[in-house]
């Protein structure tokens, strides 16, 4: 057996006596995927959360009533449940009672405002309820935005035709533009749009936070053979330096792919989370575990003690896990954050197991796969550089 | 008796510090060889360089006519390392240290088995081999670090002050156990700065100081380097024969006190019996003798100027 399988056999026996690598590896994240899975997975959760909404309508307009269908339509969809209100005190009650999470409201003259102005539905909500009153003022702004559209383009006809807008101009126009303008697409773009699941999520997020953790234990075994003596029985033993070097980065990248195993299964079987196809989760296990190993590696060749390399170590995981997104969801739009995410390897691999989630191929994991591997390359090279600098003394 | 071990102009610098510079010297098989000097005097840096730890900036290391360097690990086979710190793990058993070693070193199966059966018997740790090792004393650490050296039946095993902080129950039981290497064919370089340990253990004594070999040979041939005599103290009515016994070949001084004879002599050993008689036949009653011959911390003095100290 070559003497870096010997090495990493070893130090895997001595870190099974110590057992934490199992509180780390396996116990911590379960836990705490289960515990953010209980408090967020309502707010962020494709089926978790409950609408329940009012609306008073005191205008009794045309457009009123065509935003009211709206509604009945999504009641429909199972996406919300709808109550209708006489007046505002009625639906307020409600709220406080906390049988609504928000009502809306279409104040008196919303319909003659229309032509007029930009008329807005009233939105009030259960303080108890931030995220269903939210979702309620986006469905109440698109709309008006609708509205907005539709005005702007019946204008627009008018003004091409050299005619007034009148309703009989607006009836002759094609179609029931009030209508067309308050049409809402509700399509499940749960993969277009990268979203796992919030238990997936949690899982997912977990897994890759305390994957840092446990490749740890590995790499910072060369240090503490350094600081207890047995790395100069190592060297003077009849094996090459690199072999040592290996032992570690293979107990490494042991610990981390056995501890993300046991979690995906775990938390399949325990909590339901959908890993998706089993050779793009392999793929994005072995790449995002090669990354950890790398940079913890590199981390480790920097620091001078074990502490010190725990210290740094842990840094830089809690660092990149939060800018990565494994606590909570960042977007993947244009924003700054989004960008910056992409310097770690958490967000290419929560970004990967969303893209295999909504039933792609396993294929769709390769771009973040190769993003892994490449963060492995880059910070496993420059480890190795500098580790080597070091040990030559 | 063939060389094991020929070291020729280690130098190693650290900056400006130069903390070997042109260290040479070889031993033989059997033999046991002792590089004796203060802390900081470059014992640990000669045998980092010598067991390829360390990189040198200068000399060569041939062991059973292989070179050695940082890089090579077929020579290195041929060492047996004892570290001055302990170089163990504490959460795995004796057993479990010694197997883990010795695979290392290439021994198969059956050979380890039996090595490491063999192994503890020699350290005394035998009913305590499947102990994790952070459980045992300090001593027992000690001999368990020596005894991983031993393991592969190393052509030269390297002591690095291998007695520093034991106590004197478990240093005796190491000494012992180095005693009976070179009995065995064994070469044996031994770094200590406790004079006694040298004068008891080595055949051949290096003196080394500020990285560079002050003086080399048997404890004798550096003793006589320095004009150093053995004193011979004789008590009882014994100072009548101050004139016979100054007439003795080799005596070169003889002083009467109040019921003694202090005698400067060359070999003390080898004159002994004729002393005594003489002191006899002269009428003298002898109540009691005492031999005091010089030793390397007295040889250490006069080389460097400095006595030999922790």
């Amino acid at each position: 057996m070559p003497a870096a399988l010997r090495i990493a056999g070893k130090d895997l026996k001595l870190r099974a006596r110590d057992r934490s690598v199992f509180i780390i590896g396996i116990g911590a994240p379960l836990l705490l995927a289960f515990i953010f899975d209980l408090i967020f997975g309502g707010a962020f959760g494709a089926g978790g959360l409950t609408l329940e909404y009012g609306l008073v309508d005191e205008d009794r307009s045309e457009v009123s009533s065509a935003f009211s269908s709206v509604l009945d339509d999504l009641q429909d969809q199972q996406i919300l449940t709808i109550q209708t209100f006489p007046d505002t005190d009625s639906a307020r009650s409600a709220v406080e009672d906390g049988d609504l999470d928000a009502f809306f409201l279409i104040e008196a003259g919303f319909g003659q405002e229309v032509a007029i102005g930009s008329p807005q539905i009233g939105v009030v909500g259960d303080i108890d309820a931030p995220t269903a009153t939210q979702i309620a003022g986006a469905i109440a702004d698109q709309f008006s935005t609708g509205v907005e559209a539709t005005k702007l383009a019946i204008l627009t006809t008018a003004g091409v035709a050299g005619v007034p807008p009148t309703p009989e101009f607006i009836t002759s126009l094609e179609g029931d533009p009030s209508s067309a303008a308050f049409t809402f697409q509700l399509t499940d773009e749960s993969a277009a749009t990268r979203q796992l699941d919030s238990t997936t999520y949690y899982a997912v997020g977990m897994a890759i936070f305390f994957m840092f953790f446990t490749v740890q234990f590995g790499v910072i075994g060369l240090l503490e053979e350094e600081r207890e003596g047995t790395l100069t029985r190592l060297f003077a033993a009849p094996i090459s330096r690199w072999s040592v070097v290996l032992g570690k980065a293979i107990l490494s990248f042991a610990l981390g792919f056995v501890s993300m195993s046991v979690l995906v299964i775990a938390t399949s079987l325990l909590m339901g989370a959908d890993w998706g196809p089993p050779l793009g989760v392999i793929l994005l296990v072995l790449a995002a575990v090669a990354a950890g190993t790398g940079l913890m590696g590199m981390v480790a060749s920097f620091a001078r003690t074990p502490e010190g390399a725990g210290n740094l170590g842990a840094i830089i995981a809690v660092t990149l896990g939060l800018l990565g997104g494994v606590f909570f969801p960042l977007g993947q739009g244009e924003d700054l954050l989004s960008k910056l995410s992409l310097i770690t390897p958490h967000a290419w691999f929560i970004r990967g197991l969303s893209d295999i989630a909504g039933g792609a191929a396993w294929t769709a994991a390769i771009p973040s796969t190769l993003a892994l591997l490449g963060f492995a390359m880059v910070t496993g090279t420059l480890g190795w550089m500098l580790m080597r600098r070091r040990l030559r003394r | 008796m063939p060389e094991v071990l020929i070291a020729t102009d280690l130098a190693k610098r650290f900056g400006d510090l130069v903390a070997v510079d042109g260290v040479s010297f070889s031993i033989g098989e059997g033999e046991t060889f002792g590089l004796l000097g203060p802390n900081g005097a470059g014992k640990t840096t000669s045998i980092s360089m010598i067991v390829g730890l360390l990189e040198r900036d200068g000399g060569t290391v041939e062991i059973d006519g292989e070179q050695i360097s940082t890089r090579s690990t077929r020579g290195k086979a041929s060492i047996g390392l004892v570290p001055q710190d302990l170089a163990i793990y504490p959460d795995l058993t004796a057993t479990e240290n010694l197997r883990f070693f010795g695979r290392l070193y290439g021994l198969d199966s059956n050979t380890l088995d039996t090595r490491v059966d063999e192994v503890l018997d020699v350290i005394g740790l035998s009913d305590r081999a499947g102990d994790l090792t952070k459980e045992f004393s300090g001593g027992m650490k000690r001999r368990l670090n020596i005894g991983i050296g031993l393991l592969h039946r190393p052509r030269l095993l390297i002591l690095d002050e291998p007695t520093v902080g034991v106590d004197p129950q478990s240093r005796n039981a190491i000494l012992e156990s180095v005693e009976s290497l070179s009995g065995e064919g064994m070469a044996v370089l031994y770094t200590t700065h406790y004079m006694e340990e040298a004068e008891r253990l080595c055949d051949r004594v290096a003196i080394i100081d500020e990285g560079r070999i002050k003086a080399e040979g048997s404890r004798r041939e550096l003793v006589s380097l320095v004009g150093q005599k053995d004193r011979v103290s004789i008590t009882g009515d014994v100072t009548d024969a101050v004139g016979s016994v100054s007439s003795i070949p080799g005596v070169s001084e003889v002083s009467a006190g109040d019921h003694r004879l202090d005698i400067l002599i060359n070999d003390a050993g080898s004159i002994l019996p004729e002393l005594l008689a003489r002191v006899t036949s002269s009428g003298g009653n002898i109540t009691g003798v005492e031999i005091v011959e010089p030793n390397l911390e007295a040889v250490f003095l006069h080389l460097t100027g400095k006595a030999l100290r922790d």
